[in-house]
């Protein structure tokens, strides 16, 4: 397995407001993921976890610094790319703590739409999706809603709709919050498999002891600081 | 693609039905204010078509029968006739009566005419039972509306007048059913007074003469005469006022239907004004209801055109669904009503042109509201 750079960030740096008003909340970060790699992301509430993750995921537009991902540096001081909807269209898969699945789509539905969006004929799309939800044992709830589906199998559908664009990074937000111990442990060994043998960078933000020690490495936030334990 | 906007609309078909229906009954309603002035309209050329002359003599400096008293001598019909160019002339009468009934006084407009005469205000072919008058005494038509059968006797006046026949759609400008009497009748019913009256007259020696007044003469132009310049020569030499049925027309149009129509107008733009807000709270309470999914679709990466295409596809499936309700709505309802309602194609067609600009407009809050989302919104709980 390839040990390509999957996020690297550069001198990161985020301020809110201005003069008296100015807030640092993240200062001077440098830091890299690789692919294959589960990394977990603790800090307290405030710290800033939210807004890194943003960052990365070209959501919200740092002060200063670089984002690279995969081979591609998307930021530098000012995003290099028109578009930062099409860059996480296409190369970042997000899972969140709750699962957020479009109620109104089947699961199938669900999975498939982003790819769609980004030009995949529905039948591919349905095809690597269905492959998706063998590799996450769900296939038989294809064609369910997901008021038809534990919370569990839900996260599952949720994972799977983070891997239906071939994403190079996942940036998870506390992905097991709203499961207990066992379902906590299931899903955080299964992105643990998909970072390995999908090649992903994976970061997941989480206040959950229970799945630090399924993570290769732990990113805190200290005084607007990153730091690895 | 998906089509996100009808997965949406599957899953709450039931309420989406149900506000379909409240907004239906909305644009119901605008159809049926459509379709009173459109009844009002023929109603208030009902009596002039069924006349079917070319001029209408009336009192000197007056509008006519219909927008003014008038008054003209009876024999004034045989002046008209030898005028160049007339081929035949009647006198006719209209008053106000109110007829007794068993349940309540019905309110009427009473039509007089010669009815052994060459023009016949009583339109064959809305006669639906009996016969047209044939006696010049105490016969009576009836409008289908006033409620009254064949044989029925009426008091009128000093008189009782027995029904012999019905006919259907005939109402004044008013909406008033018509009755039709004989003019000897209809001129003693509106210009005779009481004997009393008649004793104390002739006490002070006052002639009564008003029972061979009229209110109108009309008149039909031989074919080849130019109808303007028969209508000139009259209003020349008999000093009378002189009115083409096209005139009539637009007198009643201008004076009588001209306040009721803004005002129907009025009210129908306020209601198209108000379906357009309500589909646009709609609309934004579901846009609103769905903006943790809208954030989520956002910062998948999802394209807002994408998301824009969902918004102002429900709007417009909304829309066309209300469309439809509120066509069955006023076709079940119109009948209901007192006065006359015409439902038309062409308004149902143009109401539709408004209902899809309407539901543009009306979706461009929820738009608003989709462009402004924060995809941020969907991390953090």
């Amino acid at each position: 397995m390839s040990k390509a750079s999957g996020i690297k960030i550069k001198n990161l740096v985020k301020n809110f407001g201005k003069g008296d008003n100015l807030v640092k909340v993240i200062e001077d970060a440098s830091f890299e993921i690789q692919k294959g790699e589960v990394v977990a992301l603790i800090a307290p509430s405030g710290a800033g976890k939210t807004t890194l993750l943003m960052m990365i995921g070209c959501v919200i537009e740092p002060t200063s610094g670089e984002i690279w991902l995969g081979e591609e540096l998307v930021y530098k001081d000012k995003w290099l790319a028109k578009d930062t909807r099409k860059i996480r269209r296409e190369k970042i898969g997000f899972i969140f703590q709750a699962h957020y699945l479009i109620p109104f789509l089947n699961i199938l539905e669900n999975i498939t739409l982003l790819p769609q969006a980004n030009g995949v004929n529905k039948k591919d799309a349905e095809q690597k999706a269905m492959e998706l939800l063998k590799y996450l044992e769900i296939d038989d709830k294809a064609h369910s809603m997901t008021t038809q589906l534990s919370g569990g199998q839900n996260q599952r559908v949720a994972i799977a709709r983070a891997l239906a664009n071939n994403p190079e990074i996942i940036l998870a937000d506390e992905p097991t919050a709203a499961l207990d111990g066992e379902r906590a442990v299931s899903v955080i060994k299964m992105l643990k498999k998909i970072a390995t043998e999908q090649n992903v960078a994976i970061i997941t933000v989480t206040h959950d002891d229970r799945i630090l020690p399924y993570c290769d490495r732990i990113m805190k936030i200290q005084d607007r600081a990153i730091v690895f334990e | 693609m998906i089509n996100l906007a009808t997965r949406d609309i599957q899953h709450t078909l039931g309420k989406f039905i149900a506000t379909a229906m409240g907004v239906g009954m909305l644009f119901g309603i605008v159809l049926i204010m459509i379709g009173v002035y459109r009844g009002l309209i023929v109603e208030a050329e009902i009596l002039i078509n069924d006349v079917n002359v070319d001029l209408w003599i009336v009192q000197e400096n007056t509008l006519g029968p219909f927008a003014e008293s008038s008054r003209v001598h009876e024999d004034l019909k045989n002046i008209i006739y030898v005028v160049n160019g007339i081929d035949k002339s009647e006198a006719i009468t209209f008053q106000n009566i109110q007829l007794p009934s068993r349940d309540k006084p019905i309110r009427v407009v009473a039509v007089g005419y010669d009815i052994y005469g060459k023009i016949s205000p009583l339109n064959s072919s809305k006669l639906i039972e009996g016969r047209e008058l044939k006696s010049d005494h105490y016969e009576i038509v009836v409008s289908d509306k006033t409620g009254f059968k064949l044989q029925d006797e009426i008091k009128l006046g000093r008189n009782f007048y027995r029904v012999v026949g019905i006919t259907t759609k005939t109402v004044s400008n008013s909406g008033d059913p018509l009755v039709y009497l004989s003019l000897k009748d209809a001129q003693e019913l509106q210009f005779l007074y009481s004997n009393k009256e008649i004793q104390n007259n002739i006490a002070r020696g006052i002639q009564n003469t008003e029972s061979y007044m009229v209110n109108a003469i009309v008149a039909k132009v031989k074919e080849g005469f130019d109808i303007e310049e028969v209508a000139q020569s009259i209003k020349k030499w008999q000093h009378k006022s002189v009115y083409t049925s096209k005139e009539q027309k637009d007198i009643l149009a201008k004076n009588l239907i001209e306040k009721s129509s803004k005002q129907i107008g009025l009210f129908t733009l306020i209601l198209v004004v108000v379906s357009t807000i309500i589909i646009a709270l709609i609309i934004y309470t579901m846009t609103l209801e769905k903006m943790k999914e809208i954030a989520i679709m956002k910062l998948m990466g999802l394209p807002n055109s994408l998301i824009i295409n969902m918004i102002v596809k429900e709007t417009l499936v909304l829309g066309i669904f209300a469309f439809i309700f509120g066509n069955i709505f006023s076709y079940l309802t119109y009948d209901s009503f007192p006065k006359l309602v015409i439902l038309q194609r062409s308004d149902a067609i143009a109401l539709f042109g408004v209902v899809i600009v309407a539901s543009i407009l009306a979706s461009f809050i929820g738009v608003k509201k989709v462009i402004s989302a924060d995809p941020a919104a969907a991390i953090g709980g």
